[in-house]
């Protein structure tokens, strides 16, 4: 069986988009009210911390915005041959496809949040250049690769470990601390960034930031380090992934 | 390039396949016990479900498989499928292969019968422009034209399995892999399935049918595989395979 790789991509999205939000406008403003929710009580309580930094509440909009995707799309992407079993026990579908396309609700979410985001700045007098949108379209694009070279790994060793989506969740709520969302990078001593931004958000957050609020282009260096570890991640998920990838349907 | 004539080269070659199942005692499913239990070792029984299974199937053949329940039939199927991967040997297919396993496909019970028709149309390989151009006919020969946007949850089994081998039929490319075809639906169904089935077999498609109904394996096949506890214990004429089968059955199934 020989899949026809855009058609099913295109219909796996389709089907992840219905069945979350049962095709209703109503169910997908419900998914907006969660990261809404999280920027109205995080922006409330610390900008008394850091209420003098400039810019405040823009910083942590992004980073949570950010964040959100990361780990909606990562929890997705682990679960997502787990609950796409259905489609690999009964018929040779290919199984990269459904981990590679299962980020999808949450670049919606984070489509329509960032569009109406950068509306709003640059209706508030913030300029926003062509260069800076596809700068930071082109960290997006980081950012996906990133998610789906996790989503990789996760995904088959999910299979293999049940109570590794326990795990990550306690690490994705650790690194909602790690990532420099609600303080700022420069509080930390400069010996600690390097870890930092080796957990995938930090450096993605830092360079929407520079580019949208500052005005500040990343060194060209910065955007090497970004490119070498979004391809790390992907090729250890891709190696991950094909350790297993002949016995997915065993582990169902 | 292949100096061979193409009608000479088998269509499906399987090699000395073999698989086995390796069923732990003690089941280990968590990290948790994976990193407690680290240098404990782990007992597990080795399961062979199939053992040195060697066949060809020439282009426009049809062949049955028959055997008694858990003699691995459907093991056999995967890995011609290619959703599993055998322990040894190799299972080489040439040519696309779509396949209805155990009664069905894997539907999404929350979507409707289109949206069911797209996930498995697509994942069967079929295009969308294909499947917008074959919705009507596709709802039409299942008779469910009328249940289109109830969701699949609803359904009952036999209209389910109705609407997967109807996609199926719309989506053979090549080799059509039918398990239990014949066991589906009412009589009218049956009977369309049977006509459809024909049409394919006359234009020349490749089609391997597990069933234990001896009148489906002596009327539709060519040649019929005989499978007991993991072997190819006979490969012959389908009349003879049946009497065979039925007899592994015991004295209350011979046929007369």
């Amino acid at each position: 069986m020989r899949a026809n790789v855009p058609s099913l991509a295109w219909t796996l999205v389709r089907t992840d988009f219905k069945v979350r939000y049962h095709g209703t406008i109503a169910g997908f403003l419900w998914a907006l009210l969660k990261p809404l929710a999280m920027v109205l009580v995080l922006v409330g309580v610390f900008s008394f911390v850091f209420g003098a930094q400039k810019d405040y509440a823009s910083n942590v909009i992004i980073g949570i915005l950010l964040y959100d995707f990361f780990s909606e799309a990562t929890k997705v992407g682990l679960t997502s041959l787990r609950s796409k079993g259905y489609l690999l026990t009964k018929s040779a579908a290919p199984s990269w496809i459904i981990v590679a396309t299962s980020f999808s609700n949450a670049a919606v979410t984070l489509a329509v949040v960032a569009s109406v985001y950068l509306a709003v700045i640059s209706f508030r007098g913030q300029v926003l250049t062509v260069t800076s949108l596809a700068l930071l379209l082109w960290y997006l694009c980081h950012y996906v690769l990133m998610v789906v070279g996790i989503s990789l790994a996760t995904s088959v060793l999910f299979l293999k470990y049940r109570d590794l989506h326990e795990v990550w969740d306690v690490l994705i709520q650790a690194g909602f601390f790690v990532a420099p969302i609600v303080y700022p990078l420069s509080i930390l001593p400069e010996k600690f960034h390097i870890f930092l931004y080796a957990w995938p958000p930090t450096p993605i957050i830092q360079f929407v930031r520079a580019v949208l609020l500052t005005g500040q282009v990343p060194t060209f260096r910065a955007h090497v380090y970004l490119s070498i570890e979004t391809l790390a991640i992907v090729l250890l998920g891709t190696w991950v992934f094909g350790q297993f990838r002949g016995r997915v349907a065993e582990y169902l | 390039m292949n100096v061979l004539n193409p009608a000479s080269v088998p269509l499906i070659e399987v090699q000395d396949v073999a698989k086995q199942f390796k069923i732990p005692s003690v089941r280990r499913e968590s990290l948790r016990e994976h990193v407690f239990d680290l240098f404990r070792p782990r007992p597990f029984e080795c399961l062979r479900v199939l053992e040195s299974i060697r066949f060809n199937v020439m282009r426009g053949e049809t062949l049955g498989i028959m055997g008694r329940n858990g003699c691995g039939k459907s093991t056999l199927l995967k890995v011609l499928c290619g959703i599993y991967q055998p322990d040894a040997g190799r299972a080489i297919v040439r040519a696309p292969l779509t396949p209805i396993l155990e009664l069905g496909v894997g539907w999404n019970p929350e979507l409707n019968a289109i949206d069911n028709t797209y996930l498995i149309g697509t994942v069967m390989g079929l295009s969308l422009g294909d499947i917008r151009r074959a919705l009507d006919e596709i709802l039409a020969f299942a008779e469910l034209e009328r249940f289109a946007n109830l969701e699949l949850r609803h359904f009952s089994s036999g209209m389910a399995s109705r609407l997967a081998y109807s996609i199926a039929f719309k989506a053979v490319r090549e080799i059509l892999v039918l398990d239990e075809v014949f066991a589906v639906g009412d009589a009218g169904f049956k009977a369309r399935c049977e006509e459809r089935y024909r049409q394919l077999r006359a234009a020349g498609h490749t089609v391997i049918i597990v069933s234990h109904d001896p009148r489906a394996v002596r009327e539709f096949c060519d040649r019929a595989l005989l499978l007991e506890r993991g072997t190819i214990v006979m490969d012959g004429p389908p009349a003879e395979v049946v009497n065979a089968y039925l007899s592994l059955l015991g004295p209350d199934h011979v046929s007369g």
